[in-house]
């Protein structure tokens, strides 16, 4: 990993989908290394925000910056520089998953394929089951095979959402280690609500949607 | 660049190589529009008849078949994509631009083989007159470029919608009329022994305006 | 208010002029009296194709909702000019060519604009989201302006032509009656004053549509 300063700042960023309110105006300042954890509510646009983030949606409203060594990257290239695990994140059930992280680091442009997908499984514990068909998969190996996808081309921001869900104890280890093994290089965005994985956390951003509350 | 600076060539075949092992392990895209395109070749072919010399008819047919063929599959591509869910893996891992790319070349793939299947039979089912290649193949190949480019543009929108396939046919035809009118006018010709070249032209400069425009529009395809 | 009395005026005296002082051309006898409408609303047709384009490409570059909100109107002006444009001309073409349709290259032309339009009406019709509404249909638009010159010049004229061409194109030669001339022209300019009216009167629906949305989901 290059020693490439990293940051990313939200001024007033706000997004809504028609009527529908998704995230709330929030402004923060993050930049690696470090370790941060998005809060809120349910419904208070954890995931909409990490979407904003690493540049695949345009925010209704507000600035986002993305600074790689001090110089601002516009959203179509953030997601070179980004690790992104989301429960959104689906993968080819007639591949396997050594095949699916293959096909992610050759389309990506990796110099070394291969040592990229063998060394991202070792890391999410995946290696026995890695020619195993993605569609034989259980929720919990398909969990740790999006680990696996974030951190495959070693990016400088690493974006966890609800990194835990369908994890057993030695998933959610995973997830511990990955966060310490990047927290003291790269940055590291995790969304969730878990004590434990806020614990990880040094820093916070705090979404102040209203969540489910209905309103009029 | 410390991520592996994208190499555009390099995503376009990864993407079409990704798409040809998919069709390859599934194959209910290229089964199921290789028997559509043979179920309606019969049809043509069984009410029909005999057309023996009225090759201007048997032109017109032949652009008909591979028309519903185009019309009935090609919007899969991405359609498949959206229903596995797996846009945003694609996303993350290449630009707009190169998963289109990638697609249409194995849009572009995926019509010679149905092609490949139903001239042959067509040929014999509709006793048709001996054919020049050289003029035929022209034809063909620049009608098939621009049917594979407009199905991969309208095949991304559509995927997108809330029918996703069901559209495809109607917002495509538009689209696909000159290919039709320009084909067949093509194809005719050079039964009937005269020049294929204003034809020729015509395909060519739609082709050439189709893929153009299509480079400039891939871009804006997916942000949200 | 000014304007559509304006205009309401202004179309009516010149229909009434064109109908009861213009004299007939040879050959159309009582027939001439279509070109008063029948033009004015093919050309409107086609205005409006190219105004709902413009807007669309426009909507590409900036990412303003109100360029996708003038490409949608102009979509559904257009369908109606369309009809009447064809539903007049075919009547007409029974009355001269003895049968309601021939695809002559300007029937196939309108026929086209008219797949298009209902083509991008029921795209719109099928996406869900402002942002990704205006998006989609634009770059459709965008891609269907590579085909109209196709649609609209170079296929439709591989097919033989029917229109009376001199009334239409005023090449100067054939003699066209100044009064003739002159009631075409305004009404040509009334349709066009016409359609721009409509045109702000459905974007103002439109806007208004999406602030009572807004202001119903905060």
């Amino acid at each position: 990993m290059s020693a490439s300063s990293l940051r990313i700042a939200g001024v007033e960023i706000a997004h809504r989908f028609g009527p529908r309110v998704a995230v709330r105006p929030v402004s923060f300042d993050v930049s690696a290394p470090g370790v941060a954890a998005v809060t809120g509510e349910n419904g208070s646009g954890k995931s909409t925000l990490l979407r904003i983030l690493c540049g695949l949606l345009r925010p209704s409203r507000g600035q986002c910056v993305f600074e790689v060594d001090g110089r601002a990257v516009e959203p179509r290239r953030r997601r070179l520089f980004t690790g992104l695990a989301t429960p959104e994140l689906s993968f080819y059930e007639e591949f396997s998953a050594a095949e699916n992280l293959a096909f992610a680091a050759e389309t990506r442009g990796l110099p070394n394929p291969t040592s990229a997908v063998r060394l991202a499984l070792e890391r999410v514990g995946l290696t026995p089951r890695a020619d195993d068909r993605v569609s034989a998969f259980s929720s919990g190996m398909k969990q740790r095979l999006r680990l696996a996808f974030a951190i495959l081309h070693e990016p400088p921001v690493i974006m966890l959402d609800e990194p835990g869900s369908h994890l057993d104890d030695a998933g959610r280890a995973v997830v511990e280690h990955i966060v310490q093994t990047y927290g003291p290089k790269s940055l590291v965005l995790i969304a969730t609500n878990e004590p434990r994985e806020m614990a990880l956390a040094e820093r916070r951003i705090e979404l102040s949607g209203r969540g489910l509350e209905r309103t009029a | 660049m410390p991520n592996g600076g994208s190499n555009s060539a390099v995503a376009v075949w990864s993407v079409l190589r990704k798409e040809c092992r998919t069709e390859w392990r599934t194959r209910y895209g290229l089964n199921a529009a290789l028997l559509f395109a043979v179920a309606s070749l019969t049809a043509v072919s069984f009410a029909a008849g005999r057309l023996g010399n009225r090759t201007d008819i048997m032109a017109a047919l032949f652009w008909i078949v591979l028309l519903f063929a185009t019309l009935a599959s090609m919007s899969h591509a991405f359609v498949r994509e959206v229903e596995a869910r797996t846009m945003l893996l694609l996303r993350l891992v290449a630009t707009p631009t190169e998963i289109a790319v990638g697609k249409l070349l194995f849009n572009l793939l995926f019509l010679l083989v149905i092609e490949a299947v139903t001239v042959p039979l067509f040929m014999v089912l509709m006793g048709a007159p001996p054919v020049r290649w050289g003029q035929f193949l022209a034809v063909l190949g620049l009608g098939t470029v621009s049917l594979a480019a407009s199905s991969t543009l309208v095949g991304a929108v559509i995927a997108q919608t809330r029918g996703r396939g069901a559209l495809f046919a109607g917002v495509s035809l538009p689209l696909l009329l000159p290919v039709l009118a320009a084909a067949v006018g093509g194809t005719r010709e050079m039964w009937a022994a005269n020049s294929v070249a204003p034809s020729l032209k015509l395909l060519g400069a739609y082709a050439v305006a189709l893929l153009a425009a299509s480079l400039l529009l891939y871009d804006h395809l997916w942000e949200d | 208010m000014l304007w559509r009395i304006l205009i309401f005026v202004w179309l009516s005296v010149w229909m009434v002029v064109a109908l009861l002082f213009a004299p007939q051309v040879p050959v159309l006898h009582e027939t001439t009296r279509v070109l008063y409408f029948h033009i004015p609303a093919a050309w409107i047709a086609v205005l409006a194709l190219g105004w709902g384009m413009l807007h669309s490409v426009l909507y590409l570059v900036k990412r303003d909702l109100n360029h996708d909100d003038q490409a949608a109107a102009a979509a559904e002006l257009g369908v109606l000019f369309t009809v009447v444009a064809t539903v007049s001309g075919s009547l007409w073409a029974k009355r001269m060519w003895g049968s309601y349709w021939n695809w002559d290259p300007r029937e196939t032309s309108i026929f086209f604009v008219l797949i298009l339009y209902i083509a991008y009406l029921a795209l719109r019709g099928s996406i869900e989201g402002d942002e990704k509404r205006a998006r989609l249909s634009a770059i459709y638009s965008a891609i269907a302006f590579v085909a109209v010159p196709f649609l609209m010049f170079v296929v439709p004229r591989m097919y033989e032509g029917l229109h009376p061409d001199p009334i239409i194109n005023n090449r100067g030669k054939v003699d066209m009656d100044p009064l003739i001339r002159i009631c075409f022209f305004m009404m040509l300019i009334g349709f066009t004053a016409l359609y721009f009216w409509l045109q702000t009167l459905r974007v103002r629906v439109t806007r208004l549509e999406r602030r009572r949305e807004l202001a119903r989901g905060i």
